[in-house]
């Protein structure tokens, strides 16, 4: 099947749709965290008074959210490195511990945010809390989503049809590859937030 | 990723999977076509009622004035609230929801394609996904006429802080994150497809300008409407959730001082608006420019002249858009420094624009040129789009832009490359592709009428308007006799109005035009242009999967009146 | 049928999919948790701020590469994916331009001082060191008088600021 991508070099990039459909999608979400890490940069730089990052927030929380979520990452390739194997038991182990962490991330952070606003934080309190409970807010809802298609894909394991379907190892490393992105920005709003 | 359609060919498919919810490019970007059609004639509806106002400030409207509530138009009048609120949905209309979904939803849906021989988009499902949040989120976008206070009154450009404390933006803002994903995925589709899904011998360089415009213009969404998600999605925060990403510390609003914690910069939301709005209007005007190479090629019966020129400049201007926004804040208080950056990249983005319509103009030279409808438009859209661009060159020089920034010259410039530019190209465009999507033709009596009436009015519409601006006459002000130095060129607001009714006179023509021939036209067979491209290798209108069988590509899209043949077109499919 | 299974073979499957490499996964995890702590510890000190977030952008590069190129294959990959993510780096570090912007101009400040010395004639609703002030219900004959003097009093403030 790989033979129409070598007979036809010139009018196909060799590279499965679904793989170039979510690095285009990657690339554009770059350019989205771009944009609030430019607003982020901007309005710093405009703030007379900008908290250290171990004086306003939640540093251990913090830190063990970025190993739950780089471990969610490792999980993930796990959980690609089973199927590609055709284990499917293992995959669903791997899959599952990998969901499991992400809500545990979710969780954290929700005890985070709980702290800050039984606190009286709120996004409206300074240009600082504004940046971090919308720059985490956002990060939290694609983690949302990323849960959403893991879970999707767990589920569908359990179908013979999907896991033997020669697109599915495609589809787990797509899933796969828009998790580890979702870590890549934690692992740079977490120290820009946090420790900064 | 879309092989659980299996079922497709095994089952009758249901009246909702066929015609409402389909996955078929061909039936999506028809649905595109008239529903941008739709949101072109409200704004259009919009801009009648404006323009009423601007002849003749003060006075009643005819006919509607009464329909409206007391707060929008006491005693019929228009009250400035809502001008400035017909104002902005105007432009927003037009833009997101009008030209944007026809060129690219519409035309690109259905041609790329057919065009790169592919029997399909390569996610037909996504596709439809882009469409059915296209159509909610344009509905959503309307519903803010009807949120208390009225519809978004704050420019198309939305600029906090007045956007902050504005009626109606937190559902323009809602909308456009809707809208902006819609097109975010339909960039993702047209790209994997131009990638992956050409046809056997379909090297790049054997692509129709049109597919490398759609390219170009799906590069620019893809990477420059996230910036803008991310900014709408900062201003909700201010509006819902009373942050300061964009209020300044110590605003005073009618005597009150802003309850917020200040420390935000107005100037960032100009910035990230622009950075999208930029590339936003190369992608107004590149898929016309496509369909007008398309035309001109057809029927002047010879290659495009300076294909690769024509090719390498669309890429050229889809890179350099990207560094040229802030010739929109020359005034706004930002760094000269800047100013004179923007200045430099802005003199350079017109090299490439140029060169696009030098070849086109070029590609007449020696032609057999045939006047058929569709080429008359594609005619008119050559002198009239350089008009655009040459009117863009004094704003794009800071020392003039000082003086025409914000006054009638900009709304003169900028429509003549949408109006008489784009949309020209994009009714032509009907016209010429029309036998394509409905197996008839349309009749050309009514599309000379509706062709002459249009561009004679669009020029009375639009080219007062330089003459305004250069009179001094500010943009956005409802009541143009307010500024003294308006009244001079006042008769010129009721001439540009008279023509923007007869405007709307003319669209009649083409609306029946169009609905009459579905039903009634002409029957023609597969290629009634004698064309070369690939779309017209498969019958009309095309069935599922388009092709019989996946076609072989020999040559160049442009093979007019090639030598030692008999025919004056070799098709790119035939073998010999 | 036909045109489906044409559909099917313009995608390219699984066979390209490159071999796991379990024991690499382990030692980058390994590599990310040390980086990790490494970041905490570091910010402590409360190093001054360039110093900081020199450090900080470092080791988040670092360990983002790591990921992007073992976990996400990346390492390996063909060269049109790199090309994408050269094209989506070089226009998210445009993004910077806005950012000289408002390094080479300070949008918080006028010299009201300065502006009221240059339009004596005109009213002064504000103070030197007051707030900005928005009057909303100024007349529509005023307004554009009054929005036509405000760029012309921020450039000229500006140009004396300077």
């Amino acid at each position: 099947m790989t033979t129409i991508a070598i007979e036809n070099p010139d009018t196909h990039s060799g590279i499965s749709n679904a793989k170039l459909g979510v690095w285009l999608f990657l690339a554009s979400e770059v350019m989205l965290f771009a944009t609030l890490f430019t607003t982020y940069i901007v309005l710093r730089m405009g703030s007379a008074t900008w908290p250290w990052g171990w004086d306003a927030l939640n540093v251990p929380l913090g830190t063990l959210n970025t190993v739950i979520l780089i471990s969610s990452s490792v999980t993930i390739v796990m959980a690609y490195a089973r199927a590609h194997a055709k284990d499917l038991g293992g995959f669903r182990l791997w899959m599952m511990t990998t969901i499991l962490l992400s809500f545990a991330f979710l969780v954290v952070k929700g005890f985070e945010y709980y702290g800050e606003f039984s606190k009286g934080i709120w996004p409206s309190t300074s240009v600082f809390y504004a940046t971090y409970f919308t720059m985490t807010g956002l990060h939290g809802i694609h983690i949302l989503c990323g849960i959403v298609v893991n879970v999707g894909l767990l589920i569908m394991s359990f179908n013979k049809e999907s896991w033997e379907h020669p697109l599915f190892l495609g589809r787990v490393e797509g899933a796969g590859l828009y998790w580890h992105f979702v870590d890549v920005v934690w692992i740079f709003l977490f120290p820009a937030l946090y420790l900064l | 990723m879309s092989q659980e359609s299996h079922g497709h060919g095994h089952h009758e498919l249901s009246f909702w999977e066929r015609y409402v919810f389909s996955v078929d490019h061909k039936v999506i970007g028809l649905q595109y076509l008239i529903t941008s059609f739709l949101f072109l004639l409200f704004g259009f509806g919009l801009m009648m009622l404006m323009r009423w106002q601007l002849a003749f400030p003060g006075q009643p409207i005819p006919f509607f004035g009464h329909l409206f509530s007391p707060e929008l138009a006491p005693n019929g009048v228009m009250s400035g609230e809502f001008y400035n609120s017909l104002g902005a949905m105007h432009g927003t209309i037009m833009v997101f929801l009008g030209v944007v979904p026809l060129g690219v939803g519409a035309y690109g849906n259905y041609l790329l394609p057919l065009q790169i021989g592919a029997p399909d988009m390569a996610f037909p499902r996504m596709n439809m996904m882009s469409y059915w949040l296209y159509l909610p989120g344009g509905i959503l976008m309307l519903s803010s006429f009807l949120m208390p206070g009225g519809a978004a009154q704050s420019g198309w450009t939305s600029y906090p802080p007045l956007s902050i404390i504005n009626p109606g933006q937190t559902v323009w803002l809602l909308s456009m994150v809707i809208l902006i994903t819609s097109s975010l995925l339909g960039s993702i589709n047209f790209l994997v497809t131009s990638i992956n899904m050409r046809a056997p011998g379909m090297t790049l360089g054997r692509l129709p300008a049109f597919c490398w415009a759609q390219i170009v213009t799906a590069v620019l969404l893809l990477l420059a409407f996230p910036p803008l998600e991310a900014a709408s999605v900062l201003q909700l925060m201010d509006r819902v959730f009373h942050t300061s990403f964009y209020m300044p510390a110590g605003l005073v609003i009618l005597g009150k001082t802003y309850a917020g914690s200040g420390g935000g910069q107005p100037l960032l939301w100009q910035h990230l608006f622009w950075f999208l709005a930029h590339p936003e209007v190369y992608v107004l005007v590149l898929p016309p420019m496509g369909i007008v190479s398309e035309i001109i090629a057809n029927n002047t019966r010879k290659p495009l002249h300076g294909y690769k020129t024509l090719v390498g400049s669309m890429v050229a201007i889809g890179i350099m858009s990207f560094l040229v926004w802030a010739h929109h804040m020359f005034l706004s208080g930002m760094s000269p420094v800047l100013g004179n950056f923007f200045l430099v990249t802005t003199m350079i983005i017109s090299v490439p624009s140029v060169a696009i319509l030098t070849c086109l103009i070029f590609s007449l030279k020696g032609g057999s040129i045939r006047y058929n409808v569709p080429m008359l438009f594609a005619l008119a859209f050559l002198p009239l789009f350089g008009i655009g661009g040459l009117t863009g060159l004094p704003l794009g020089l800071t020392v003039t832009d000082i003086y025409l920034h914000d006054t009638y010259y900009v709304i003169g410039h900028f429509h003549f490359v949408v109006v008489t530019g784009s949309i020209i190209a994009l009714m032509g465009g009907v016209y010429y592709w029309f036998p394509k999507w409905y197996g008839r033709k349309m009749n050309d009596t009514l599309g000379l009428i509706h062709f002459w009436g249009s561009v004679v009015s669009m020029f009375g519409i639009f080219f007062p308007m330089l003459i305004m601006g250069l009179a001094g006459a500010s943009r956005r002000l409802y009541d143009p006799t307010a500024q003294l130095h308006n009244l001079i060129v006042q008769p010129l607001n009721v001439v540009s109005t008279c023509f923007a009714y007869s405007l709307a006179l003319f669209q009649l023509p083409f609306i029946y035009n169009f609905f009459h021939s579905m039903w009634a036209g002409e029957k023609t067979e597969e290629n009634p242009w004698q064309a070369t491209t690939l779309e017209w290798a498969c019958p009309s209108p095309p069935p599922h999967g388009n092709f019989v069988k996946t076609p072989r590509v020999y040559r160049g899209p442009y093979e007019y009146t090639p030598h030692g043949r008999k025919a004056d077109f070799w098709p790119q499919h035939e073998a010999n | 049928m036909a045109k489906h299974n044409a559909a099917h073979a313009h995608d390219v499957v699984h066979a390209d999919h490159e071999r796991p490499n379990v024991k690499l996964y382990l030692g980058i995890f390994a590599a990310l948790m040390v980086l990790t702590g490494l970041t905490v510890f570091v910010s402590k000190f409360h190093l001054p701020r360039p110093q900081a977030i020199a450090l900080g952008l470092l080791i988040a590069c670092t360990k983002a590469s790591l990921v992007g190129a073992v976990f996400m294959h990346l390492w390996g990959e063909k060269k049109m994916i790199h090309r994408f993510l050269y094209t989506a780096g070089f226009f998210g570090i445009l993004m910077l331009i806005p950012i000289t912007d408002f390094v080479l101009t300070d949008h918080q400040h006028i010299d009201h001082a300065n502006v009221a010395a240059e339009h004596p004639d005109e009213g002064h609703e504000v103070e030197s060191a007051g707030p900005s002030t928005i009057n909303l219900e100024a007349k529509p004959a005023e307004a554009p008088k009054a929005e036509a003097a405000k760029p012309a009093k921020k450039a000229k403030a500006k140009a004396k600021g300077k």
